[in-house]
């Protein structure tokens, strides 16, 4: 198989090539390193990668196939190189999270979703790209750089998760491993023209995984197609006794997504998370599409989501800035020099050690946890999160699924996003409510912005381990849209 | 921004251990001037019938000690370690 043809497979697809010895797994790793050797330097999607490891990998993997007796035995992605975003660790590889504070840190262990990944045959490759800690939406905030988008390296590719949604659409990993606490894997996802799907709060173990807002963090695929996301939500899934909030959660049956139909369903669309940008068109679009196919589509009326971008900020800043607050230069990370005494090798750490995305949301953080504002803003704000939360229950007692824009529109232009923060947080309005409700939600390509020819994504959103109904509904729309990545690469989905 | 929430942010730095510099300051406190106020109309929503959802019980594991072969490793990450300990400046 030549290399472009081996570059835009989905990842099961390779799994399959490589099971049935039409392409072996140093072919992929070879294809993929050609590939970042030639883009990465104007993309950066990796904060590290590591060539000759993988490639010793990967010819262990392809002696195994040649090994294996029974084939349908094999791990379901030995061989198929993946990457994973730098806030998960990875056992004796840098974990830095996009900060100086933690640009020589080696993991000491693994998180439990990368060994899940490990055990499931993938080659893990490298780390990639991400705003500080994961506050962001662009990747610009990362202290090594900003990622590039792969379609117009002009224009952002989303965040926080921009680097581990690169890599996917430029050909440099076949899948990756991204982390979402307010929407940082669908709105690369959308921006990059992937799919992206967050998994319900505590379906993937958080053991391993850097806190920014441990109530909101979770892990999940962001591939080139539903049936991979699906994979791979498969494979990281499950309880994890290090991790107390982790809750044994159903596997999906990916022959059923197949399968799935939208005739007869239910699908509502939140009158509050509709806009007018070219991610509002795409959405009219979508509705049109599911009537067509025979399900009822209805607007529907949540008011308390107009507050979500204020409920979700107050909270995540609140919890990031208990959880940072681990970052004081003795333990691990950055240590700042010459300090007289303990507490200002604190501050002077911290003050050195953190970039301006990160103090923001700390400051805003324990403003919003101090004495004179605590009830006022936090506690509310914890009233109005159980609000957003029965308002998806009521919603899901008349509807299968919720339907939505991703993001207001295609890939900002590099530095839109930092000229005015407050309307980077509010461009989140569509992707915080699931964050704050701890639903499942997906994101799948579902058209272009006519203007740049961009693409644009849509959400799906179910209640609470819904993820065979998300993941089913997701292909059933991307096998009929014809924005499914591979097809455009001359590949039959 | 009025002069009492200048102040209400620095002391939060503070607290913060964070030593902010002029620049950052002029930043990150006319930034938080237009966010804070956004984020504070919560306090318009009538959060009165808020009910919590019931929590589902937790999966305890057993209570079994388990031995940990990672203190050395963790050591390792430190900027600076003695005899298996922390070193920090001189407090006292």
């Amino acid at each position: 198989m030549d290399k472009e043809k081996i570059l835009y497979l989905t990842a099961l697809e390779l799994a399959k090539a490589i099971r049935e010895q039409k392409v072996t797994s140093e072919e992929a790793v070879t294809a993929v390193f050609e590939n970042i050797d030639e883009h990465e330097c104007n993309l950066h999607a990796y904060l590290s990668f590591w060539r000759e490891e993988a490639l010793d990998l990967a010819r262990k993997c392809d002696e195994m196939v040649r090994e294996s007796q029974d084939i349908s035995a094999l791990p379901p992605l030995l061989g198929v190189p993946v990457a994973v975003k730098d806030n998960l660790l990875l056992c004796g590889k840098k974990t830095t999270c996009g900060s100086k504070m933690l640009e020589e840190y080696i993991s000491p262990f693994s998180a439990t979703c990368v060994e899940k990944l490990q055990s499931a045959g993938a080659v893990i490759i490298g780390k990639t790209n991400m705003d500080e800690f994961g506050m962001g939406a662009s990747t610009e905030h990362s202290y090594f750089g900003a990622t590039r988008h792969p379609m117009d390296p002009e224009r952002v590719p989303g965040g926080s998760s921009g680097g581990s949604a690169a890599a996917v659409a430029y050909g440099a990993a076949f899948a990756s491993l991204g982390t979402d606490t307010g929407g940082s894997i669908r709105q690369p996802a959308s921006f990059l023209g992937l799919v992206g799907l967050r998994p319900t709060y505590g379906s993937v173990s958080r053991h391993g995984l850097v806190a920014f807002a441990s109530s909101m963090d979770v892990c999940g695929p962001i591939t080139r197609g539903t049936s991979d996301a699906a994979m791979l939500f498969n494979i990281v899934n499950g309880r994890d006794p290090k991790d107390q909030t982790s809750i044994s959660a159903p596997k999906v049956d990916i022959s059923e997504i197949e399968n799935y139909s939208v005739k007869g369903k239910r699908i509502g669309v939140p009158k509050q998370l509709k806009n007018e940008g070219s991610s509002g068109k795409v959405l009219r679009e979508a509705m049109a599409f599911f009537t067509e196919n025979g399900a009822t589509v209805e607007e529907i009326d949540m008011p308390v989501l107009d507050f979500s971008v204020a409920i979700y900020y107050i909270l995540s800043s609140a919890e990031a800035s208990a959880n940072l607050s681990r970052y004081d230069g003795i333990r691990y990370g950055y240590r700042a020099s010459d300090v007289a005494d303990v507490s200002e090798l604190y501050t002077k750490t911290r003050s050195e050690g953190f970039g301006k995305e990160v103090k923001r949301r700390i400051l805003l953080g324990n403003y919003v946890l101090s004495s004179e504002h605590f009830n006022d803003c936090f506690r509310q704000a914890e009233r109005a999160r159980d609000m957003v939360k029965t308002a998806f229950s009521g919603a899901f007692s008349r509807y299968d699924l919720l339907l939505s824009p991703v993001s207001p529109g295609p890939a900002p232009l590099l530095g839109e996003i930092d000229k005015d923060p407050l309307s980077s947080y509010i461009a989140d309005l569509c992707t915080v409510p699931a964050s704050l409700a701890g639903i499942p939600a997906i994101s799948i390509p579902f058209g272009k912005d006519e203007k740049t020819g961009l693409p644009v994504g849509i959400q799906l959103m179910g209640p609470a381990f819904s993820e065979q109904e998300i993941l089913g509904a997701s292909r059933f729309l991307e096998k009929r849209s014809g924005f499914y990545t591979g097809k455009e690469k001359g590949v039959e989905a | 921004m009025g002069r009492s929430r200048e102040e209400e942010l620095e002391r939060i730095a503070r607290l913060s251990g964070l030593q902010l510099s002029e620049e950052e300051k002029e930043i990150l406190f006319s930034d938080l001037s237009r966010i804070v106020p956004y984020m504070e109309r919560i306090c318009a929503l009538d959060t009165s019938s808020a009910k919590r959802p019931p929590l589902s019980e937790a999966e305890l594991r057993p209570d079994e000690a388990e031995g940990s072969t990672l203190a050395e490793e963790i050591l390792k990450q430190a900027p600076q370690a003695d005899d298996g300990m922390f070193t920090v400046p001189k407090i006292v």
